[in-house]
């Protein structure tokens, strides 16, 4: 592509301005102050538009820096350029009123519509950003050496990484990860919602598990006591006929035992009665507490029934077999809801779709970022290769083969060569820096573009000095393409009539 | 009818859903007191699981309030007769009529000159195919067989075979959407309530009328509530304003009584991000999927990036499915790279 003829109908200062261009090397000279940016603003604005900020920062936007100062609402200008051997007039209105487009194709006298595309298929897929991260060069906007060298850094790992500068691989995927993050902490709520679900289940089940060991507990004293009443229901009979007394062991059986004892004492003689008085003693009160042991056990059974039924042994066996029956009839309900308690909780198990959606989307994004490192690994292998090669040559001329080779390794670390010596770019002075600059954007423009773009240069050669300077022109010249250099110094225009290059001197 | 189900019913429902299957059940008792009905038929899956005794008492006492309406019914595959089951000697009303054998038998109805045929299930699933094998005996005018199931693991059988065996009419449970598989002889009632959010459109019971010139019946709408899956349109142009605008009106107008699944569909602004959880104004929403995607051309972006990582990124992926894992991270990896984008200077 050559751009032709730029008319700034009235743009910024300009009105009625126009400026022809030809092939090869256009020098376009002016004062400070002279419209150098305003000249180099209008051509992207031409060819991409010019969008106007919103509230606050509508006030310092393109939009309105360049906003004609006469008659405001006449915002316009035209760009004829050639492409692809055919002639083009764009015409823009910028205002807010009368904003539109056209684009002619002269050579077919035919009106193109740019609202559905075909602008873009003219400028070949090249866009705002990779026009002025490639073909539009002005000076590295850094104040210290070291920031400069950051920033030239900055400008090739993003092309080395991701061919296009704009692109923050990075931070692309420190935002995928950080979705990431997120679903995981989705999945993990989605989960825990169900854990609590489950553990309310498990709660009321374990509520009505302790239900029905309660009543088995009591079904079984139930159940004993209605045995031992079967048992004593038979011996009933001969139990009632001799009451039982209340003295566990009977009163005149201890007055025996006592008897017996002074008995022995005064009758037997001498040191023997004694020995044998303790002997029966003792015997005695071995049947005394064996006698008291047998009837503790009968009334700690007549004390359980009588717990049983509050109404003491006057509860009726029949009211203990009702009861008995109550309680197999409660258990057995306790019993299924039990078991429909434990059949919702397997169920429970079934019922995650929407676990499923976060997954997938958990998934995707871990397919998102393992593709990324994958796609930047290969890109930054291939890109080494040319864009170091490509780089490289250039440098090498800039420099007349001082630095002859430009080498970014794995670490994204960048070295010039010079005489088999490594040495970092941070240890360069600006002009160098500058120049590797202009290298690295001629080879990107080289690799990136199949068409000969024009190559816009807005004071990129401030720093360099005169030899620098007028090998840059040479290879500028040698390099074939249309080149728009922007300077307010003399000095490229008088190198290049020393060079003997023909050029094309325009004053603004 | 699924009594004792609870099933989700968005924030505002799910507590009272349970009793509302049970008030549901009420109001067909109400109707068959009313319309005088001769027969009530329940194909099935009464309960929800094992029936409690006091839930079986309350049953019958109202089956018992319509002494006139002669009930007949089977245990399906979620209310199945286990060991315990009090379904196995529980003394019903004398209208009620149980058929507990696990082979197709049949009880007779002499007042109305009528034959019911059915069994009920004692496993969860019964793979054999018992309803074709059916012969009817030849004791009564009509024949109606009380079936349930009809998928592959629950008493499969192919409709024609069992339409040749002569049958009146096949009163269909097991299913939960009605469905009629001939029309006036064989047909799903479908569940009185839905009881899953996957039981959509409306549900109720079948009324039919059967004398000597056919059966005809005919699907009344009963449910309270029904399930509904939205797809939500959205564009470019929405804000997370206009969507919860979009969602009340598109739920106003469908039935702010009714429960919802709703699916964003469409292409959404990629600077946008919908909080899903403030949508829920009714609080009958059970739950948002969002499907958008942003609204980026791909193919326009793959033009202009021809030679960089998101070209690569895109082309990458090239024929993903709509729906598939691969476009999904195709539409993030882009938003990733074009939101972190450089700021142009």
């Amino acid at each position: 592509m050559k751009l032709r003829e730029l008319k700034l109908k009235n743009f910024g200062k300009f009105h009625d301005k126009s400026i022809q261009l030809q092939d090869g090397i256009n020098v376009i000279c002016g004062e400070n102050e002279s419209g150098k940016t305003t000249m180099h603003t209008f051509i992207k604005a031409m060819l991409f538009g010019l969008e106007r900020g919103r509230g606050r920062a509508s006030a310092k936007d393109t939009f309105s820096r360049y906003e004609p100062w006469e008659y405001g609402n006449y915002y316009s200008g035209e760009l004829k350029f050639q492409s692809n051997e055919k002639d083009f007039c764009l015409q823009r209105n910028f205002d807010k009123y009368s904003k539109s487009v056209k684009l002619y194709c002269e050579t077919d006298g035919e009106e193109l519509s740019p609202e559905d595309g075909d602008l873009e298929m003219v400028l070949d897929g090249l866009t705002a950003s990779s026009y002025e991260n490639t073909l539009c060069i002005g000076q590295l906007h850094a104040a210290t050496n070291q920031a400069l060298a950051a920033e030239l850094k900055n400008y090739a790992t993003g092309y080395y990484m991701t061919g296009d500068s704009d692109i923050d691989v990075s931070a692309a995927r420190a935002e995928l990860f950080e979705k990431k993050k997120e679903a995981d902490r989705e999945a993990r709520e989605m989960l825990q919602r169900k854990e609590r679900k489950r553990e309310a289940l498990e709660q009321e089940a374990a509520h009505i598990w302790r239900d029905i060991h309660y009543m088995d507990s009591e079904l079984k004293e139930v159940e004993l006591e209605l045995q031992y009443r079967d048992v004593d229901e038979v011996e009933e009979e001969p139990a009632e006929e001799v009451p039982t007394s209340r003295w566990r062991v009977h009163p005149l059986e201890i007055v025996a035992i006592i008897g017996a004892c002074i008995l022995l004492l005064c009758v037997l003689p001498g040191p023997w009665n004694s020995l044998v008085t303790t002997v029966v003693i003792v015997l005695g009160i071995i049947y005394i507490w064996n006698r008291m042991k047998v009837g503790k056990r009968k009334a700690k059974t007549e004390e359980v029934a009588e717990e049983l039924d509050v109404g003491e042994e006057l509860i009726s066996t029949e009211k203990l077999r009702w009861k008995k029956e109550q309680l197999t009839n409660m258990r057995k309900e306790k019993q299924i809801e039990y078991e429909n308690l434990q059949e919702s909780l397997r169920e429970l198990d079934h019922m995650s779709m929407d676990y499923r959606e976060v997954d997938r989307k958990r998934e995707a994004l871990m397919l998102a970022i393992s593709r990324l490192d994958m796609l930047t690994s290969e890109m930054q292998k291939q890109m080494e290769q040319v864009l170091n090669r490509k780089a490289s040559a250039v440098m090498e001329k800039l420099t007349d083969g001082r630095y002859s080779r430009l080498v970014i390794n794995d670490s994204l670390h960048m070295h010039v060569w010079h005489e088999n010596q490594q040495i970092a770019v941070e240890q360069l002075s600006q002009g160098t820096l500058e120049q590797i600059y202009f290298a690295l954007r001629m080879a990107v423009a080289d690799l990136l573009y199949a068409e000969d773009y024009p190559i816009i240069l807005d004071d990129t050669f401030a720093y360099y000095d005169d030899t620098r300077l007028e090998r840059a022109m040479a290879w500028l010249a040698e390099s074939g393409r249309q080149v728009l250099l922007f300077t307010c110094h003399h000095r490229e225009g008088e190198l290049l009539k020393k060079m003997n290059i023909a050029y094309t001197d325009i004053r603004l | 009818m699924h009594l004792g189900a609870s099933p989700d019913a968005g924030k505002k429902y799910s507590e009272k859903r349970k009793n509302e299957i049970w008030d549901s059940f009420r109001k067909v008792i109400e109707v068959c007191r009313r319309e005088e009905t001769d027969l009530l038929l329940i194909a099935g899956d009464l309960f929800h699981r094992q029936p409690l005794l006091r839930e079986l008492k309350e049953v019958d006492a109202m089956f018992g309030s319509i002494p006139h309406t002669q009930v007949v019914l089977v245990a399906g595959n979620h209310d199945y007769i286990k060991k315990q089951s009090y379904y196995r000697n529980y003394a019903w009303n004398q209208n009620v009529h149980m058929i507990l054998s696990d082979e197709v038998s049949c009880i007779q109805l002499p007042t109305m000159n009528l034959a019911v045929y059915g069994c009920s299930y004692y496993e969860k699933e019964n793979q054999e195919s018992l309803y074709e094998q059916i012969e009817l005996k030849d004791i009564c005018r009509y024949h109606i067989l009380l079936a349930h199931g009809g998928d592959a693991s629950h008493l499969p059988f192919r409709k024609t075979v069992v339409d040749e065996i002569g049958f009146d009419y096949v009163a269909l449970g097991h299913i939960h959407k009605p469905e009629v598989l001939i029309p006036n002889r064989m047909a799903y009632a479908g569940a009185l309530e839905p009881i899953d959010r996957n039981d959509i459109g409306a549900h109720g019971f079948v009324r039919g009328i059967l004398d000597p010139s056919g059966c005809r019946i005919s699907f009344v709408e009963h449910a309270e509530r029904e399930y509904v899956h939205l797809d939500v349109p959205v564009d470019e142009k929405m804000t997370g304003y206009d969507l919860h605008t979009r969602i009340d009106e598109l739920i106003g107008q469908r039935g702010v009584q009714n429960m919802y699944c709703l699916s964003l569909e469409g292409r959404r602004d990629p600077d946008v991000a919908f909080d899903l959880s403030q949508m829920d104004t009714f609080g009958n929403v059970l739950e948002i999927m969002d499907h958008t995607r942003p609204a980026y051309d791909y193919e326009k972006l793959l033009g202009r990036n021809q030679e960089n990582l998101l070209g690569r990124y895109i082309a990458s992926f090239e024929g993903a499915e709509a729906d598939s894992t691969e476009y999904a991270a195709l539409c993030e990896g882009v938003q990733a790279l074009l939101d972190t984008r450089r700021e142009q200077t």
